[in-house]
């Protein structure tokens, strides 16, 4: 068998006890102070006396042109915010503004500070996710990583730091870096352990079922149900949208079936939204009960009217159902938007 | 939602030294990048020092690393053009080996599905969720990557 040849064969790879020691070494360092890292949120007193220290001895290379991202910049590192090096080169398309306002290098780390603004709406907030669409191409051997920072109400503008570390020790100055992105994800609501308004009397006792090819599961005892190689399984015929609270998310069955509670939801087109969740239960003492397992599974599966289907599975017996709430807690977002944004700019030091 | 307990750096350090190294070796095939990706990724994460709600979105961020890493490092292009050192661990047996170089004929955006279905025992929901894809997207990969399998052992072991 090919799963045991591997299994076998993993076994044998492990990193070397000494590189395992250096790691931790590097812990022990960090833990002592001894390691150079960046607090991202400093304590108010310190970030206080840097304001007031900075606003005295900032350089006139910022001082001559001081967008409110500086002042940002001053939150989240405000003893390095003078070393950053202006570049604010932009690009628009589809109305959104993407701009590199600033990089600063540091030993083998690269921190960038990216806004993108809506110009003539408001499909930048600060839920605005880039929803895995960016890239980040450089010449050099790296890692990075890119997060949204801060929102700016006023102007609609999300601010994004980027973080290249640097792999070889060599000098990356005035290597090009391009920053790229083909989309984005925002007006995202978060539903939190909501209560889920469901009536006993609604959960049909003999729904109809069919056999469906699911697209994986979860749940506690997933495994209980479904062998690894097995990607079928009994889910409810999905009805007509029943009252749900998530706008976003369709409820679209909840019956007994082999006497266990299945609750259906689907999501249309799902690949622009992203929205996902789950459901609990709570007994009167407020004790919580999670599904047993989950299964996904879709219709139309390549088309533009994909439906994707979540079902959960409680294991609890119909005669005891009225002693339980439904809650759930969903994530869902209002606007997917598309573009194709990409600045290229060079790595520079301030002399 | 489980709740829980604080985690030691070092200790996360030694719960997932194993599996962030196979993952990068699974990708590579080779000990000294899987070495450089091994301590790229836990220097991020003492850097970063994320926090998580559940043990399981710290697995899935550590696997999320490790792949970005391992992509990050062959999209670069001096990287194409070197001949890499036939640096490699030495398996017990003839079989472990033989798969060993085989699986070096597969592509790399199949080891990972591989890695983690076959050794890892994540569900596709569980992968896709640690590789931020969509469900289909790592079915598909799963089924092209077990199809190139059955052609590159020639059928010597059941996939």
């Amino acid at each position: 068998m090919f799963e045991e040849k591997y299994r076998s064969m993993n076994e044998q790879i492990f990193p070397d006890q000494k590189l395992v020691d250096k790691i931790i070494y590097s812990v022990n360092k960090s833990e002592s102070g001894t390691m150079k890292r960046t607090k991202i949120f400093p304590n108010p007193i310190i970030i206080f006396t840097m304001l007031i220290v900075s606003a005295i001895t900032i350089t006139p290379v910022l001082a001559a042109n001081v967008p409110a991202i500086y002042e940002l910049m001053y939150f989240v590192s405000p003893t390095a915010t003078q070393f950053f090096m202006p570049v604010q080169k932009s690009h628009e398309d589809n109305g959104i503004k993407m701009e590199v306002v600033s990089s600063y290098v540091h030993d083998n780390i690269v921190e960038v500070y990216i806004t993108m603004q809506d110009l003539i709406g408001e499909r930048i907030d600060e839920t605005t996710d880039l929803n895995d669409s960016y890239s980040i191409n450089r010449p050099f051997d790296s890692s990075a990583t890119c997060q949204l920072i801060y929102y700016e109400e006023s102007t609609r503008t999300a601010t994004f730091l980027i973080s290249i570390t640097e792999w070889g020790n060599r000098n990356i100055i005035g290597d090009k870096i391009t920053f790229s992105a083909r989309e984005f994800i925002s007006s995202k609501h978060e539903y939190n352990e909501i209560p889920i308004g469901i009536s006993s009397a609604n959960i049909n006792s003999s729904p109809s079922t069919k056999q469906v090819s699911t697209v994986g599961g979860s749940g506690v005892k997933y495994e209980k149900h479904f062998t690894k190689y097995d990607n079928s399984a009994e889910v409810l015929v999905p009805t007509p949208p029943m009252d749900f609270p998530i706008k976003g998310i369709d409820l679209t069955g909840i019956g007994y079936v082999n006497d266990m509670l299945h609750i259906q939801t689907s999501v249309v087109n799902n690949l622009t939204k992203d929205n996902h969740g789950y459901f609990f239960l709570r007994d009167k003492n407020g004790n919580q009960i999670e599904y047993d397992y989950s299964v996904g599974f879709a219709e139309n599966f390549d088309k533009d009217n994909r439906i994707d289907y979540n079902e959960f599975v409680f294991d609890i017996p119909q005669s005891e159902i009225k002693q339980y709430s439904f809650y759930g807690t969903f994530v869902t977002s209002g606007l997917f938007t598309e573009g194709n944004w990409q600045v290229t700019f060079p790595l520079e030091e301030i002399k | 939602m489980k709740q829980l307990n604080y985690y030691s750096e070092v200790t996360v350090v030694k719960t997932f030294s194993d599996m962030v190294y196979r993952l990068a070796f699974s990708h590579t095939r080779n000990k000294s990048d899987a070495d450089d990706i091994y301590q790229e990724v836990f220097l991020i994460y003492l850097r970063k020092k994320p926090q998580f709600k559940t043990e399981e979105h710290r697995k899935a961020w550590l696997i999320r690393v490790t792949i970005n890493s391992c992509k990050k490092m062959w999209a670069l292009p001096w990287r194409k053009k070197i001949v890499p050192l036939n640096e490699t661990i030495v398996f017990e047996t003839e079989e472990e080996t033989n798969l060993h170089y085989e699986l070096q004929k597969l592509p790399m955006k199949y080891r990972t599905v591989i890695q983690l279905f076959y050794y890892e025992d994540l569900s596709i929901e569980e992968i896709s969720k640690a590789l931020k894809q969509k469900p289909s997207t790592v079915r598909t990969q799963l089924t092209r990557a077990r199809y190139k399998l059955k052609e590159i052992l020639k059928e010597d072991y059941y996939v």
